[in-house]
């Protein structure tokens, strides 16, 4: 009990509060504007949340997250834009509902079905991460070896639309992770005698570059797409909702359910939940005929499930130290510059951390109330705000975010590098979100992998020897059996289309 | 922009290359069976079966009348790729003249040339080229202690 009583303390402090305001109506910006997404908004906030304490930071972009995920649905009903590509799997049918005159209904539902499904996800978080974190305090090199394997699987599988270029990605991201000084032996390799590789490739530069730069660089060539206009104003949100929800209480509960599950596998995220509830809906729906011509039904589902998966996300990432989404993949490189290594012990030994998570994961779903009405009442003017403005100041920030991670421009030659490198591998339909995870895991990797050789010594039997680490291990190889199946021209069913 | 499978496979698949042979300069250690070198050579080996896979479905690809290199639309408008090039030329720009130049200067002058070449009209991206520097300076150097170069500022900073 002390704790909780020590987290709310740590929560309920007025320069957290503040920066957790602060970054609410950052995240509804970023989340509104079409071409930032919320990921984007987290590797903008990661510098300035590097000189903050542990709860203030993860409040900032736990809070950030939340709400571009939700704002992400504004200038999809209003432009037909999704602001985040969490909310693409229901633009066109929000935007049909605009057309319909029945934009004040859709907005409204958006809200109250994301602050739900969002409070949905925090409630499976919480009830299920502490029990998770009992099983895992037991595991040892085995079974986090398997676990990150597991993983990582599941992130090319699932999460990316080519698994072969998804698995390049992964490998190239942990390649990437390789450099600098091994964390067994101590050896440099891969630093061709530069001083600032001995580091490593420093994980928030790369980030920043990757998902930041790279947009900015397709962003200088459609600049023309500014300046959009509504026609609309949003009357009274809340009018007909109930009936709204007597009607689809069911699909709210699929959704959050739906959304929790996709965003706690590894590497899946807010926007494969969102298609995935959105095809279930019709799927399921007595009248899916209605599906695409402005139909709340399938919104109900869609937008529950991507705000339910930023909560499922955090539980693998906190009881394993393994992330569930882009997001927390950038949580736990935040929390490992901290000192602090997420995993099953961080609940044992600074669990006040662990209930200031939760808190703020609540916080910030009751917040978004509030302030979603207001940024959905003022979408008009945050709309209106040029990208050709916008563009040169997120280059601004990027580079002086860059910079100051490792007070060199180091830092900064290193953000342009990788922006260029990720802007390529996506113009060749490479995805990077597995990169940034193998990036991220790839040191735990390597030492769970080296320990777990040794202690095997080299033999592979070892590696099953426990009953659950041998449950993983059987799991995972299943998974790659399946996807090699799949790679291999005669174990494909229709051929692929060029 | 986007080269043929068969190009990107094969650029990976020397990288892949390099590393491992890379490899073979690592010490090993007396008496440990497990090296540095392992790990990285199972990375590269994983990194060339991907390779060789879509090396393998680019070709087939390109038999069926595909083309090494596809351009964009956007490739041919010469105005956008000048602002392609602008904005890595702005970040290059920001990398060599920054320590030399400082902070203030570098920002107010990258953010003035990209607004105005953008359209934004001239008095609005002298407003926020100057107050989005000062603000990022302020906030970055004062708040944060992040030594941003001061440059030919020095004395007045």
């Amino acid at each position: 009990m002390g704790a909780i009583a020590t987290a709310f303390g740590l929560v309920f402090d007025p320069y957290v509060l503040a920066i957790i305001m602060g970054s609410a109506v950052f995240g509804m910006f970023v989340g509104a504007m079409p071409g930032l997404t919320a990921t984007m908004a987290t590797a903008l906030l990661v510098p300035v949340t590097f000189f903050m304490a542990p709860v203030p930071a993860l409040g900032a972009i736990v809070t950030a997250t939340a709400m571009a995920i939700f704002a992400g649905d504004i200038p999809a009903a209003m432009l037909r834009m999704p602001g985040t590509p969490a909310s693409a799997a229901y633009a066109d049918e929000s935007y049909e509902m605009t057309k319909k005159g029945q934009l004040d209904l859709c907005m409204g539902v958006n809200l109250v079905f994301s602050v739900l499904g969002g409070i949905f996800g925090v409630a499976i978080l919480v009830l299920l991460a502490p029990v998770l974190a009992e099983v895992a305090i037991n595991f040892s090199s085995f079974e986090y070896f398997w676990l990150a394997c597991l993983g990582l699987t599941c992130a090319v599988f699932i999460g990316t639309g080519d698994p072969l270029k998804g698995l390049l990605s992964l490998f190239i991201g942990l390649a990437i992770g390789t450099v600098g000084i091994d964390p067994a032996a101590g050896q440099p390799r891969f630093t061709f005698g530069n001083v600032d590789l001995l580091s490593g490739i420093n994980f928030i530069p790369t980030l920043i570059g990757m998902f930041a730069v790279s947009e900015l660089l397709r962003g200088a060539v459609t600049m023309e797409a500014t300046g959009a206009r509504i026609q609309q104003a949003v009357g009274n949100m809340f009018a007909g909702l109930g009936a709204v929800a007597r009607r689809y209480w069911k699909n709210f509960i699929r959704g959050s359910v739906i959304g929790t599950v996709i965003g706690a596998l590894p590497g899946a995220g807010a926007d494969i939940a969102a298609w995935v509830s959105y095809a279930v809906s019709k799927k399921m729906s007595k009248e899916p005929e209605k599906f695409g011509t402005g139909h709340i039904e399938g919104i109900v589902d869609s937008t529950s499930a991507n705000n339910s998966a930023l909560g499922g996300a955090w539980i693998p990432a906190l009881v394993f130290g393994i992330p569930g989404d882009s997001i927390t993949a950038i949580v736990i490189g935040v929390l490992y510059m901290k000192g602090m290594n997420p995993g099953p012990t961080v609940f044992l030994q600074t669990p006040e951390l662990i209930y200031a998570v939760f808190i703020i994961f609540i916080l910030a779903n009751l917040l978004m109330f509030p302030l979603g009405w207001v940024a959905i009442k003022s979408a008009k003017q945050i709309l209106r705000v040029p990208r050709n403005i916008l563009l040169p100041v997120i280059l601004i920030f990027c580079m002086v975010g860059s910079f100051a991670m490792t007070n060199s421009l180091y830092g900064v030659v290193l953000m342009v590098v990788m922006g260029v490198f990720g802007w390529l591998l996506e113009e060749h339909g490479i995805p990077v979100a597995p990169l940034i995870l193998g990036l991220v895991l790839g040191e735990m990797l390597e030492q769970n992998f080296m320990s777990s050789m040794i202690k095997a010594s080299g033999s592979f039997v070892g590696f099953l020897d426990r009953p659950i680490a041998g449950t993983l291990g059987v799991l995972t190889m299943l998974l790659w059996a399946m996807m090699a199946w799949k790679a291999l021209p005669f174990g494909r069913r229709q051929p692929v289309a060029a | 922009m986007r080269f043929n499978d068969a190009v990107v496979g094969l650029v990976f698949l020397a990288i892949a290359a390099a590393m491992i042979a890379m490899t073979f300069s690592f010490p090993a250690f007396p008496g440990q069976q497990y090296g540095p070198s392992l790990f990285p050579r199972i990375l590269g080996a994983g990194i060339i079966g991907c390779s060789v896979l879509l090396m393998l479905r680019g070709w087939r690809e390109h038999a069926a009348g595909g083309r090494w290199l596809l351009l964009d639309g956007w490739t041919s408008q010469p105005r956008r790729v000048a602002s392609f090039a602008l904005m890595l030329g702005a970040m290059a720009f920001y990398i060599l003249a920054s320590e030399p130049l400082g902070f203030i200067p570098s920002a107010m002058l990258i953010q003035l040339v990209l607004f105005l070449w953008f359209g934004v009209r001239p008095l609005t991206a002298v407003i926020v080229a100057v107050g989005m520097t000062l603000l990022v300076h302020w906030f970055f150097s004062s708040m944060m202690r992040v030594p941003l170069p001061r440059g030919i500022l020095d004395s007045v900073l």
